[in-house]
């Protein structure tokens, strides 16, 4: 095995230990899922303009595991990583520091495709929910709000001075998105000072973004979501390239 | 030449100097040893010897390459313990190992040197199981698995138990036998003097002395001291003899102080000869210790680690 798939292994060994990731990405989405499916079921309804409410959670709560993976778990453990001093030991060897963050992003993107995977097939079995998608449409918005996601969180991790200022910082950007941008409570019933608040918030974009294109809709009849997740991420990485700091 | 040239190294943090024009050179096969208190320079000046600091000024090549411009090329050739670094606790020994093993074209056999540093039983343990001394045995395996020429060890036995600490004592001089060379700092003056070849001692970021233990305890120009007990008053006797240096009786215990050693076949036969009787005589040769304290001054302070 090449020095990198050992690495990636590795990392994901290390993940699949963090009971409070895999808690948060794979358990907390099917919980939400089951708790809000017995409460509203899956009923066209006027109100959730003609679909059931369990179509609309499950975009929603993909955005959710996204958040979680690339705004908590991510930065968190690089984080840790540089106070720890491992990535300071890592650059005494033959490896590429970027080496170190890109497992992590890999192995960040497969706790979240399981989590995805696990969410879609629970929807499907228990709510019978329908693939209205249109399915390249769907994986291109998927993967862009993934790589909005994940840059925000290396530039949390890179700027953070340390460990704990990364955890307070990934909060503060993680908390307000998980309940302001829709990808937990649907924004359709928040006052309209919410919504507000819910526009300046990148994930906002992402689930509007992804639930149009999930329920069918087409890339371009959403421009001034992709031109934001574009933008939010093309700038996060510009900041991590500039201030990521290794020690 | 040595196998590690340092001439005239600076590393600035900002307009803090936190080594100052340092040089030395390290033999191959020696322990080599940089010793000095707390924010030193030790640490900073090991890290530009490995590349992972970039030096504001001079010159270092370890096997003949600039580390800063060779960093990759030299990390097979050099096996390194960062005093800070924390693994991840939930890892297990042999993922660490198995890990640091893909990095290097020739790794050595892990279960072998897991084996050597009595961890086989640990292997599948998780890192945060192990005791402070198990962790640091880990990290010196982790830093052989490439099979290093060099070895850099940055304050390996703070922290430990003095039966741990000993132990680690004969890991490091069974590199040596096995044809490495050690850099390692420290501040513990009793590993320098048991374990390195050659040390320089550091304060404020600059060389204080090196040499030999022997030589940088005689550069401190420390007196020896002859110490006895005797029922006489033998101040007056013992002030004709030359070489030595203060004398003090308190009741029957006399302490005199001298630089020569000579001083204590003058004193015996001057004690002899006038038929005073002595016991308990010893002699008390000065330490590393003792000439650390005395090159450095503790009490001034600024320097970075």
């Amino acid at each position: 095995m090449t020095m990198f798939a050992v690495l990636t292994k590795f990392e994901l060994k290390l993940q699949l230990r963090n009971v409070i990731t895999l808690f948060f990405a794979l358990a907390f989405p099917l919980m939400m899922l089951l708790l809000f499916g017995a409460m509203y079921g899956n009923e066209p309804s006027e109100f959730t303009g003609g679909y059931g409410a369990v179509d609309l959670m499950v975009p929603s709560y993909t955005c959710m595991i996204v958040a979680v993976t690339g705004i908590m778990s991510l930065p968190l453990t690089v984080a840790a990583y540089r106070e720890q001093k491992i990535l300071k030991r890592f650059m005494a060897t033959p490896i590429q520091p970027l080496q170190i963050l890109a497992a992590q992003v890999v192995v960040n993107s497969i706790t979240t495709i399981a989590g995805i995977a696990l969410l879609l097939v629970v929807a499907r079995l228990v709510y019978h929910v329908q693939f209205l998608w249109n399915m390249p449409a769907t994986l291109f918005a998927f993967l862009l709000v993934l790589a909005c996601m994940f840059s925000l969180g290396l530039m949390i991790a890179g700027g953070a001075p340390n460990g704990r200022a990364a955890s307070a910082l990934a909060y503060l950007v993680y908390f307000p998105m998980l309940f302001l941008s829709g990808a937990s409570v649907p924004l359709y019933i928040m006052p309209k000072s919410i919504v507000k608040i819910a526009n300046i918030l990148p994930l906002t974009y992402g689930v509007r973004l992804l639930t149009g294109v999930w329920l069918g809709g087409a890339l371009w009849d959403y421009g001034r979501e992709l031109l934001v997740l574009l933008g939010v991420t093309i700038l996060s990485v510009a900041l991590s390239i500039r201030f990521f700091k290794w020690e | 030449m040595g196998i590690i040239n340092v001439s005239g190294l600076s590393k600035d943090y900002g307009s803090l100097r936190a080594v100052d024009n340092v040089s030395f050179a390290v033999s191959e096969g020696s322990i080599f040893g940089l010793l000095g208190p707390n924010g030193a320079g030790k640490t900073t000046t090991m890290e530009c010897m490995i590349g992972l600091k970039k030096r504001t000024a001079g010159q270092i090549t370890v096997l003949g390459l600039d580390p800063e411009r060779h960093r990759q090329k030299l990390f097979n050739d050099v096996g390194v313990q960062l005093q800070e670094t924390v693994y991840q606790s939930s890892a297990k020994v042999y993922e660490l190992c198995e890990l640091f093993a893909s990095m290097y074209t020739k790794p050595l056999d892990y279960h072998s040197l897991l084996e050597r540093f009595d961890l086989t039983e640990k292997a599948k343990r998780s890192v945060g199981s192990l005791s402070g001394g198990q962790r640091q045995k880990l990290a010196i395996v982790l830093a052989l698995i490439s099979n290093p020429k060099i070895v850099f060890l940055d304050e390996l036995t703070t922290g430990l138990d003095p039966g741990s600490r000993r132990e680690i004592w004969s890991y490091i001089k069974q590199l040596q036998n096995e044809g490495r060379t050690i850099v390692m700092t420290t501040h513990y003056m009793e590993e320098a003097s048991f374990l390195c070849d050659q040390i320089c001692l550091i304060s404020q970021g600059a060389i204080v002395a090196a040499g030999t233990v022997d030589e940088v305890i005689a550069e401190a120009q420390i007196d020896l001291v002859i110490a006895f007990e005797t029922d006489s008053d033998v101040r007056l006797l013992l002030s004709a003899l030359p070489h030595s240096g203060q004398i003090v009786q308190q009741d029957s215990l006399v302490h005199v102080y001298t630089h020569s050693e000579q001083t204590l076949t003058d004193l015996v036969l001057a004690l002899h000869e006038a038929q005073v009787a002595y016991r308990k005589i010893t002699i008390t040769y000065p330490q590393l210790e003792e000439a650390f304290l005395k090159l450095v001054n503790p009490a001034q302070k600024g320097a970075v680690s």
